[in-house]
């Protein structure tokens, strides 16, 4: 296997950031995954922790070096996710059970398969063409789908928000599955959040990533977005792979597994603590978890 | 640069659920308070107040902290946790142990318990010249305890001296304030400069931070017990790196002391850190050793196996 990948998460002008993306690979698979805990309901951001956690460890633990069946591994994670959420909440006594969107996907064999609840989005791109999309889980989609809406009134419809399926909730989430697509030499996948694809169009979005440079065209929508998005600007979150021959030239900031152990994985996840306003201080959340994990450490031990 | 002193919160002043009594000192970097908790029983509380950062004038209780240093404010904060993380993980009866942690006030607040007694400090200055090896090998051995534990957690201490090592009533010492501890992690920050004193501080600690260890704790320990014979701290160990005109303990109370604990002491003023007791248990065994001989000649295993079999029949 032989790609490009770049992922990027901002704060954007919110408190915290609850978005969470992490990819991993062995030397034949490769996983994509990103979460958008949802505000608005309690933790939001530890759903979407949660999430990309356990799949990214369920992805680490079956894919030696790829998992048996694709389908089957993306629906299993996604659900198992789903009540490790709820797992959560009952251990903790929460009230109301923390959501979050997900997608999901697998690259093994050269061909691609993705799953998601909610509306974060992932696009496929070939030749500088939108080949795929994601269908958002949301009221406003399914206003559009029957024709009672269109781009531009979905575009600002108050309703745009509400989505009918996602990770943890009090509803079993409903899980779309794509069908399997053999990538060829440049494709481009990528998966965002509603805070980049929100402010952004359709056309802005594949126009930028048409070339396959992720390195450079990520952080570019991102700083549109972030522009866009004004003073209410959502958490962002934006990752993207760019699929090459393995028998092409070396390409500068490609990744190849060709020399991969085949028990070997690799990981990044981003997230945590990797706002840049985090970098520089301590955020409201981290203070209030240092006092509370100070404080379990004093009683654990009393 | 001189900083102006904060104002303590007054008498009587309800923090979260303790009652403030009164100051019990003030540093640099935060202010101690006697306080009492619903049912009465007495603690001490710790403020994170750094002076150079946080400005609370007199009748306020919120410290002013510009928006310039908010940064460094709550970075210092983050050492502050340092700290609270470094002695919540810590049970041990010769380290002071921490209550609670809580937000209040815009900053945060450590709560201790409030040990009775005196600090070694004090009872020094009591006693000044008058004080007994004994004493002396019995605080430092049970200090070393505590120590030793600061160290299996991967922890440094960095700030031992008399002032920090508290005597209980019954003479166990407790070792208290570890406020610079974990501080290696601020060395590159200009605003919150490593605050330590500079007579216990090991050569190390001013120039090359990334040698320190256990090592530089027990450095901080020869001089405390160096300060215990003197009344005060020997002279700064960046001074003496370029001109050393510190008295070696054996020559300076040669007759009133036992040679082999004038040694100990010399043992661990050491400039070169590799000449030091490695760890806490070095020093603490040749501590324990209560002679005033030279210490005896290495015996035969035979001999060795006869006196350990006398002991087991002792026992018996």
């Amino acid at each position: 296997m032989r790609f490009t990948i770049f992922q990027e998460s901002r704060v954007g002008k919110r408190r915290t950031n609850q978005d969470r993306v992490a990819y991993s690979y062995t030397r034949d698979a490769l996983l994509l995954v990103l979460a958008d805990g949802m505000g608005g309901h309690l933790y939001g951001e530890v759903a979407a922790q949660i999430s990309v956690q356990f799949i990214a460890q369920s992805f680490q633990q079956e894919a030696r070096p790829k998992v048996s069946d694709p389908v089957l591994f993306l629906s299993r994670v996604l659900s198992n996710a789903h009540h490790a959420i709820l797992d959560y909440a009952f251990d903790k006594q929460l009230s109301d059970v923390p959501r979050t969107t997900i997608v999901a996907c697998l690259v093994q064999e050269g061909v691609a398969h993705w799953a998601h609840a909610g509306d974060s989005r992932l696009y496929m791109i070939r030749k500088g063409k939108l080949a795929a999309q994601t269908r958002d889980h949301s009221r406003v989609q399914l206003m559009l789908d029957q024709g009672l809406l269109d781009a531009e009134a979905a575009a600002v419809h108050p309703g745009r928000n509400r989505i009918f399926s996602c990770l943890g909730g009090n509803h079993p989430p409903q899980i779309e599955f794509s069908r399997g697509v053999s990538l060829i030499n440049g494709d481009v996948l990528a998966i965002c959040s509603d805070g980049v694809w929100g402010p952004l169009d359709a056309d802005t979005i594949v126009g930028t990533l048409a070339d396959g440079r992720v390195m450079d065209a990520v952080p570019k929508l991102m700083n549109e977005a972030e522009t866009l998005g004004g003073p209410q600007c959502d958490n962002m979150t934006l990752i993207a792979m760019t699929w090459h021959d393995d028998q092409q030239e070396d390409i500068p900031d490609t990744v190849s597994t060709r020399t991969m152990p085949a028990d070997a994985y690799t990981t990044q996840m981003e997230g945590f603590g990797r706002s840049k306003r985090d970098q520089e201080d301590l955020s409201e959340d981290e203070i209030e978890r240092a006092i509370r994990e100070i404080n379990a450490a004093i009683h654990k031990f009393k | 640069m001189a900083t102006q002193q904060n104002c303590a919160l007054p008498p009587g002043f309800l923090l979260d659920h303790y009652r403030v009594e009164r100051q019990l000192s003030l540093g640099g970097f935060s202010i101690v308070y006697l306080a009492y908790d619903q049912d009465g029983t007495p603690v001490a509380i710790k403020e994170y107040l750094p002076n150079s950062l946080a400005l609370r004038a007199e009748g306020e209780v919120t410290p002013h902290v510009t928006e310039a240093h908010q940064g460094a404010f709550r970075y210092g904060m983050k050492c502050f946790f340092e700290e609270g993380r470094a002695l919540a993980k810590l049970v041990h009866p010769n380290v002071v142990r921490v209550l609670n942690f809580f937000r209040a006030n815009g900053t945060v607040y450590m709560v201790m318990q409030f040990e009775r007694g005196r600090t070694l400090h004090d009872y020094v200055q009591k006693n000044k010249g008058n004080v007994r090896e004994r004493f002396i090998r019995g605080v430092f051995t049970r200090m070393l305890n505590g120590l030793r534990e600061v160290h299996a957690h991967k922890l440094l201490h960095l700030d031992i001296k008399p002032s920090n090592i508290y005597l209980r009533a019954d003479g166990t010492p407790v070792l208290l304030d570890f406020g610079a501890a974990r501080q290696t992690l601020l060395s590159d920050t200009p605003i919150l400069k490593p605050m330590y004193t500079p007579g216990f501080a090991s050569p190390e600690q001013f120039n090359s931070r990334d040698a320190l260890g256990p090592w530089s704790d027990i450095y901080s320990v020869g001089a405390s017990m160096y300060a215990c014979l003197a009344g005060s701290s020997p002279q700064r160990s960046d001074e003496r790196v370029k001109h050393d005109t510190v008295v070696p303990a054996t020559k300076a109370w040669a007759g009133q002391y036992s040679p082999h604990f004038l040694a100990t002491i010399d043992w661990c003023l050491q400039l070169d850190p590799l000449k030091r007791p490695q760890s806490c248990f070095a020093l603490q065994k040749v501590l324990a050793q209560r002679h005033r001989e030279a210490p005896p000649q290495q015996k035969t295993w035979l001999e060795g196996l006869g006196s350990r079999l006398k002991t087991m029949i002792g026992r018996t």
